[in-house]
């Protein structure tokens, strides 16, 4: 076989050229060359051209391990989200299964957590992460999507250079900061307005929230206004249309499902968030919320608030609430990669 | 059409405040972080270890001179230190010399202890000096010299040629949630970022779009969207319990490095999308294989897109709290091991948080803020400085 690769112009020198090769490099001639037959030009000379293939055929299975590896680490994601998942539900779900389940509808219903007397009821945690999360989207929306509309259509450039970097470092801020932001204006401020004793309250939360999401309102909902064609806005102003008109009449509708994009991610971070909220709602163990002056506790804080030493029972109640949590947080996601896909498609 | 004028009027007023609003926020939030923390900024603050640190040193004596003082300060020559008078620790030393037999002392187990300046003497040999503190007046300047010459008496009234010595090195400063913060950042980039890097590399340059393809995607983009409380409980049971590594560096940074996939991914392949198709052609063309096209055109000129992913992610683990809090711990301590019993630490921002929740000390927990947003405030220029030239060097920028 091995005669067909160097042609038949070999001539008495590239004949000897072989035998040296091959007597220097035992057994590697007779494999290589199968695969690599007919593939090197007439004349050329054979020592070079059998280097050339010795290194293909490394470099082919080098090619296919090196693939395989980037495939793994592209795995990796999945098996993440896979692992969360499993680990969280079979953890949060244990306590409601077997001889001494839990009833899930007093977990549900339940509007008292008092882990000494085991008593576990989240009910009270959901309408405060709901409710907290609503009312951060009432506000940081509209803030949001005006500020990205003055960023978009109506700033001179040299305040958009001011404006833009602003909303990128509010962005970066540590959450944690966010609480201290809270815990040092926001909720001094309600302590002299509010009815009840402490500051700690629903309304500082939702305060502190909308603050929060408003970067991420901002930024997405700024890129799809940007995305708008201009032929919509010069359409809509030459047919005798204000500026404004054409802002809320073409454009955000144009824009729409950016910006609903936007709220859906600021819907996420919002009942997500755990840390700011944690040092701001006062964490009662058991009440509704009746007004915006009452003390909340979302279910972000329930878990960060015991995990660190809490055991057993108990630590599994907080799985439980962080897969109620998780719950929530899936439907934000599907919502969100729906929404995405549609205006892909557009 | 006055009406029509007027409702322009009113909705562009509406613009203008929201945006001055949001703008006004940050000025507020980051004033309020600077001047409430400022008082707590200084040198001793960023270069001290956290908390007091008590060391029994025996030291050698030198010959004695003469000990002079002055300005409530005084020179012990049998130590080559100078002392002044510290109404929290006793003995300040405020000065040291080159050739001072305590840059050699040797602590209980034998191992070398180097006093340095800024530590404090409690106690000489048998004398308690902390304990007559509280006889003090500290405004009593006759009092506090006779206190510092007592000291200077105790050292030259040693008949041996060595004393021991309690040497207390002063905390208080952030150090230690420093280091750990560096250590956090490299052990998640250096995990997350070869991972995240490979994954947006085959997303991008191998996968055909399909079934595999598509469940990548479906899974980077839930991950991006799971807070990190729930990454929190994820590493707290797998990492920290089933895998046995406790609150440590490691599993932090393990459960960090999942946070951190999708920012490296998305960025990086954002990146790498924006490389022009011919690029490749081109190396392909010229007889490059697949793999030499990646890692000789392809990877160098998403250069600079994967350092703003680093960046990015620098800034991520520098922010990160809920998920740290529950897989790294709240002890103000660097880290000693990747895993196990002295591995846990905590992070700047964790200690923040701790400082306001458990301490009350919203001065100190600001003053760590300030660091934190200088940090942001950096990485923020940077990424943007990296993404101009990057730009500019495309020729993709007016």
């Amino acid at each position: 076989m091995e005669n067909g690769i160097v042609s038949s112009s070999r001539t008495d020198d590239n004949k000897l050229n072989i035998e040296k090769w091959k007597a220097k490099n035992p057994g590697k001639l007779d494999t290589d060359s199968n695969d690599y037959e007919g593939s090197c030009q007439e004349g050329s000379e054979p020592g070079i051209s059998l280097q050339y293939m010795r290194r293909n055929v490394k470099r082919d299975i080098m090619e296919k391990v090196v693939e395989a590896i980037f495939l793994l680490c592209a795995l990796v994601g999945v098996v993440s989200v896979a692992a969360i998942i499993v680990f969280v539900f079979v953890k949060g779900t244990r306590p409601f299964v077997g001889a001494d389940a839990y009833s899930l509808r007093d977990f549900l219903t339940g509007t008292v957590w008092a882990p000494g007397n085991g008593v576990y009821g989240i009910f009270y945690m959901i309408t405060a992460s709901i409710l907290s999360t609503a009312g951060a989207i009432l506000i940081g929306v509209p803030v949001g999507v005006l500020t990205a509309v003055f960023i978009a259509e109506v700033a001179p450039e040299g305040i958009v250079k001011i404006v833009k970097p602003a909303i990128e470092i509010l962005a970066g801020i540590p959450s944690v900061l966010y609480g201290a932001f809270g815990l040092g204006v926001v909720v001094p401020m309600i302590m002299k307005v509010t009815p009840q004793v402490q500051g700690q309250s629903l309304l500082a939360v939702i305060i502190v929230l909308s603050i929060m999401i408003l970067p991420t309102i901002v930024s997405l909902s700024e890129s799809a206004i940007r995305a708008v064609p201009k032929a919509y806005r010069e359409a809509s102003l030459g047919i005798g249309a204000s500026k404004v008109q054409t802002i809320f009449k073409v454009v955000l509708p144009a824009a729409k499902s950016g910006v609903l994009s936007a709220t859906v991610l600021g819907i996420g971070r919002a009942i997500g968030e755990t840390m700011a909220v944690m040092m701001i709602a006062g964490n009662p163990t058991a009440g509704m919320p009746e007004s915006i002056w009452s003390m909340v506790r979302p279910l972000t804080t329930n878990i960060a608030m015991e995990m660190s030493y809490a055991s057993g029972r108990q630590s599994e109640m907080l799985f439980a609430t962080g897969v109620v949590l998780f719950l929530f947080i899936m439907m934000v996601n599907m919502t969100l990669i729906k929404l995405t896909q549609k205006a892909g498609e557009k | 059409m006055l009406s029509r004028k007027v409702k322009d009027n009113i909705i562009k007023v509406l613009i203008y405040l929201s945006a001055a609003a949001t703008v006004g926020i940050l000025a507020i939030i980051i004033g309020f972080i600077f001047i409430k923390g400022i008082p707590g900024i200084s040198i001793n603050f960023l270069t001290r270890g956290y908390e007091d640190k008590t060391t029994y040193v025996t030291t050698e004596l030198l010959e004695a001179s003469e000990d002079t003082g002055n300005d409530g300060e005084v020179y012990v020559s049998r130590l080559g230190i100078t002392l002044a008078f510290d109404g929290e620790n006793a003995l300040a030393i405020t000065e040291i010399d080159k050739d001072s037999p305590l840059k050699k002392a040797v602590d209980e187990n034998g191992n070398t202890y180097e006093v340095k300046k800024g530590d404090a003497i409690t106690r000489i040999g048998r004398y308690k000096a902390s304990s007559e503190l509280k006889d003090i007046d500290a405004e009593d300047e006759k009092a506090k010299a006779e206190f510092l010459q007592k000291a200077v008496d105790e050292v030259n009234g040693q008949e041996d040629p060595t004393v021991k010595l309690k040497v207390v090195r002063i905390g208080g400063g952030i150090v230690p949630m420093a280091v750990t913060t560096l250590y956090m950042i490299a052990l998640s980039l250096l995990i997350a970022g070869p991972i995240g890097i490979l994954a947006a590399v085959y997303l991008n340059e191998y996968a055909k779009p399909g079934k595999i393809m598509s469940v990548i995607h479906f899974a980077i983009q839930n991950l991006a969207g799971i807070p990190s409380i729930i990454y929190g409980l994820f590493g707290s049971l797998f990492f920290v319990q089933i895998l046995k590594m406790q609150y440590s560096l490691l599993a932090g940074a393990l459960t960090v490095s999942i946070i951190l996939l999708p920012t490296i991914i998305t960025t990086t392949e954002e990146t790498l999308k924006a490389i022009p198709n011919t690029y490749r052609e081109s190396s392909l063309g010229l007889g490059a294989t697949q793999l030499q096209t990646i890692s000789r055109v392809v990877l160098p000129n998403a250069l600079p897109g994967i350092l703003v992913a680093i960046l990015l992610s620098i800034g991520r683990i520098v922010g990160e709290s809920a998920a740290l809090l529950l897989t790294a711990g709240t002890v103000a301590q660097i880290p000693q091991a990747l895993f196990g019993n002295s591995a846990s630490g905590a992070t700047l921002t964790i200690k923040a948080y701790t400082l306001m929740k458990e301490e009350n000390n919203l001065t100190s927990a600001c003053a760590i803020g300030i660091v934190l947003i200088v940090i942001i405030v950096l990485i923020n220029v940077a990424s943007k400085l990296i993404t101009n030239k990057f730009l500019a060097k495309k020729g993709l920028q007016k």
